[in-house]
C-alpha cells in the first residue's frame, strides 16, 4: 500500500502562489483572497458560461454568433456582472465561482464552487450534477452524494457546493509517486485542479502543465 | 592525398555533383540509401521501416469518439522519450504540416494495467475524452473505475482538449482510480 501524500497548509499556500503567478501571466483571473485575520485564505476564480457550453468572451465582444472559444484561451472578466450581458438572455448565462481552500482535517485542498444565473437564481444540486462532464457523469451518478454536496463555506459562511476531499489522496498519490521517481517537482495544486476541475466545468489551459516544468528548472 | 588519388575521388564526385546541380530543386533531397552507390560502404534505410507495421483500422466512430485509433507497432522496445519533453497544443508544428495524426505513447501509472499496445496513431481531432473512453474499453474497466490521463506525468488535460504533440508525438500517462472527490 503506497504511503499517502498529504500537504501542509504552508505548502498549500506556496503552491497556490505559484499557480496564481502563472495565472497572471496568461490572464486566467485566479486570485488569492486572504481571510479576515489573514492567517489563511483561498484561491478564487469567477467565470461566466452560456448554458449550451460556450464560454463568454470579454466585455465588448459580440455574443450573437456564440462562437465557441477554445477553452484554453484566456479572457478578461469584468468585475461587475451587470455589465456583461448585452445580447444573450440573462437566463442563459451562468456565473461560476470557484474557490480552492485548504482542509486541515483532510490535509488536502478542497474545491468549493457555486453557480447562479445572472438574475441571482442559484443552480440547484441537480442542475450541477447534470452539468458534470459526460466523461465523469457515470462515475458521479454511482455515488453523487459522496461526491458533490452542499456545505457552508468555512471562511465566507455561505452555502457552496463542494467536491468531497476524502478520496483526494487516493487519486493523487499514484501521480505524485510516479513523478517523484524521476525527481520531478510537481505543483500539487496544478495537478489536483487539472483532475477535479473538469468535473465541475473548470478547465485549466495546457500552459499550466508547462509552467510546472519551467518552475522546477528555475529552482534547480 | 596524392594528385592521383585526388583525381580518382574527383571522378567519383563529378557524376554526383552533376546530378545534384542539374536535378530539379525538389528532387535534390535524396534519401541516403539512394546515393549509397557513391560511397564505399552501403548505407541502409532506417531500421524502423523494415519492421512490419500492423495496422488495426477501426471504423471511425461518430458519437463515442473512442475508436479510430491506429496501432502503430506491436510490443515496442524502442527507448521511450523523456516525459518531461515539452508538450504543445500543436501550434509549434510548421505551417502546412499535413501530418494529420499524432503518435501517442501510453504509459501506465501505479497499479493500472499496462496496455499491450502502447503506441497509437491518433487523429488530431480526437479529444482526451475519446482517448479515455478508448483506454477504458481496451482495459475493460468497470463503471466504478475512473481513468485519468496526464501529460508531463502530472497534469490532466481537459476532456475536451484535442490531441496535440511536439513534433507530432505525445507521451501520456494513464491511471485508474476508484476514488473520487
Amino acid at each position: 500500500m503506497e504511503e499517502d501524500e498529504f500537504i501542509g497548509e504552508k505548502t498549500f499556500q506556496r503552491y497556490c502562489a505559484e499557480f496564481i503567478k502563472h495565472s497572471q501571466q496568461i490572464g486566467d483571473s485566479w486570485e488569492w483572497r486572504p481571510s479576515k485575520d489573514c492567517s489563511d485564505g483561498y484561491m478564487c476564480k469567477i467565470h461566466f458560461q452560456i448554458k449550451n457550453g460556450s464560454v463568454m468572451s470579454h466585455l465588448g465582444a459580440s455574443t450573437h454568433g456564440q462562437t465557441c472559444l477554445p477553452m484554453e484561451e484566456a479572457f478578461e472578466l469584468p468585475l461587475d456582472d451587470c455589465e456583461v450581458i448585452e445580447t444573450a438572455a440573462a437566463s442563459e448565462v451562468i456565473k461560476y465561482e470557484y474557490h480552492v481552500l485548504y482542509s486541515c482535517s483532510h490535509q488536502v485542498p478542497v474545491l468549493y464552487f457555486r453557480a447562479s444565473f445572472l438574475d441571482g437564481r442559484p443552480l440547484t444540486l441537480k442542475d450541477i450534477w447534470e452539468g458534470v462532464h459526460e466523461c465523469y457523469k457515470t462515475r458521479l451518478l454511482q455515488g453523487p452524494w459522496d461526491t458533490i454536496t452542499q456545505q457552508e463555506h468555512p471562511i465566507l459562511g455561505q452555502p457552496f457546493f463542494v467536491l468531497h476531499p476524502c478520496k483526494t489522496n487516493e487519486f493523487m498519490t499514484p501521480v505524485l509517486k510516479n513523478s517523484q521517481k524521476i525527481n520531478k517537482n510537481v505543483n500539487y495544486i496544478t495537478s489536483w485542479l487539472s483532475i477535479v476541475g473538469p468535473v465541475v466545468g473548470l478547465n485549466l489551459p495546457l500552459s499550466y502543465a508547462k509552467a510546472t516544468s519551467q518552475d522546477e528548472r528555475n529552482v534547480h | 592525398m596524392t594528385s592521383r588519388e585526388h583525381q580518382v575521388s574527383l571522378c567519383n564526385c563529378v557524376p554526383l555533383l552533376r546530378r545534384l546541380l542539374c536535378d530539379a530543386p525538389w528532387r535534390k533531397a535524396r534519401p541516403l540509401h539512394a546515393l549509397s552507390r557513391y560511397f564505399r560502404s552501403r548505407v541502409f534505410p532506417s531500421k524502423m521501416a523494415e519492421e512490419p507495421q500492423s495496422v488495426l483500422q477501426l471504423p471511425p466512430s461518430s458519437a463515442a469518439g473512442g475508436e479510430g485509433l491506429t496501432d502503430v507497432s506491436p510490443e515496442t522496445t524502442t527507448p521511450e522519450p523523456p516525459s518531461s519533453a515539452a508538450v504543445s497544443p500543436g501550434t509549434e508544428e510548421p505551417a502546412g504540416d499535413t501530418k494529420k495524426k499524432i503518435d501517442i505513447l501510453l504509459k501506465a501509472v501505479g497499479d493500472t494495467p499496462i496496455m499491450k499496445t502502447k503506441k497509437w496513431a491518433v487523429e488530431r481531432t480526437r479529444t482526451i475524452q475519446g482517448l479515455i473512453d478508448f483506454i477504458k474499453k481496451f482495459l475493460k474497466l468497470v463503471a466504478s473505475e475512473q481513468l485519468f490521463i496526464y501529460v508531463n506525468q502530472s497534469f490532466a488535460p481537459s476532456p475536451d482538449q484535442e490531441c496535440f504533440g511536439s513534433d507530432g508525438k505525445l507521451v501520456l500517462h494513464y491511471c485508474k482510480s476508484q476514488a473520487w472527490g
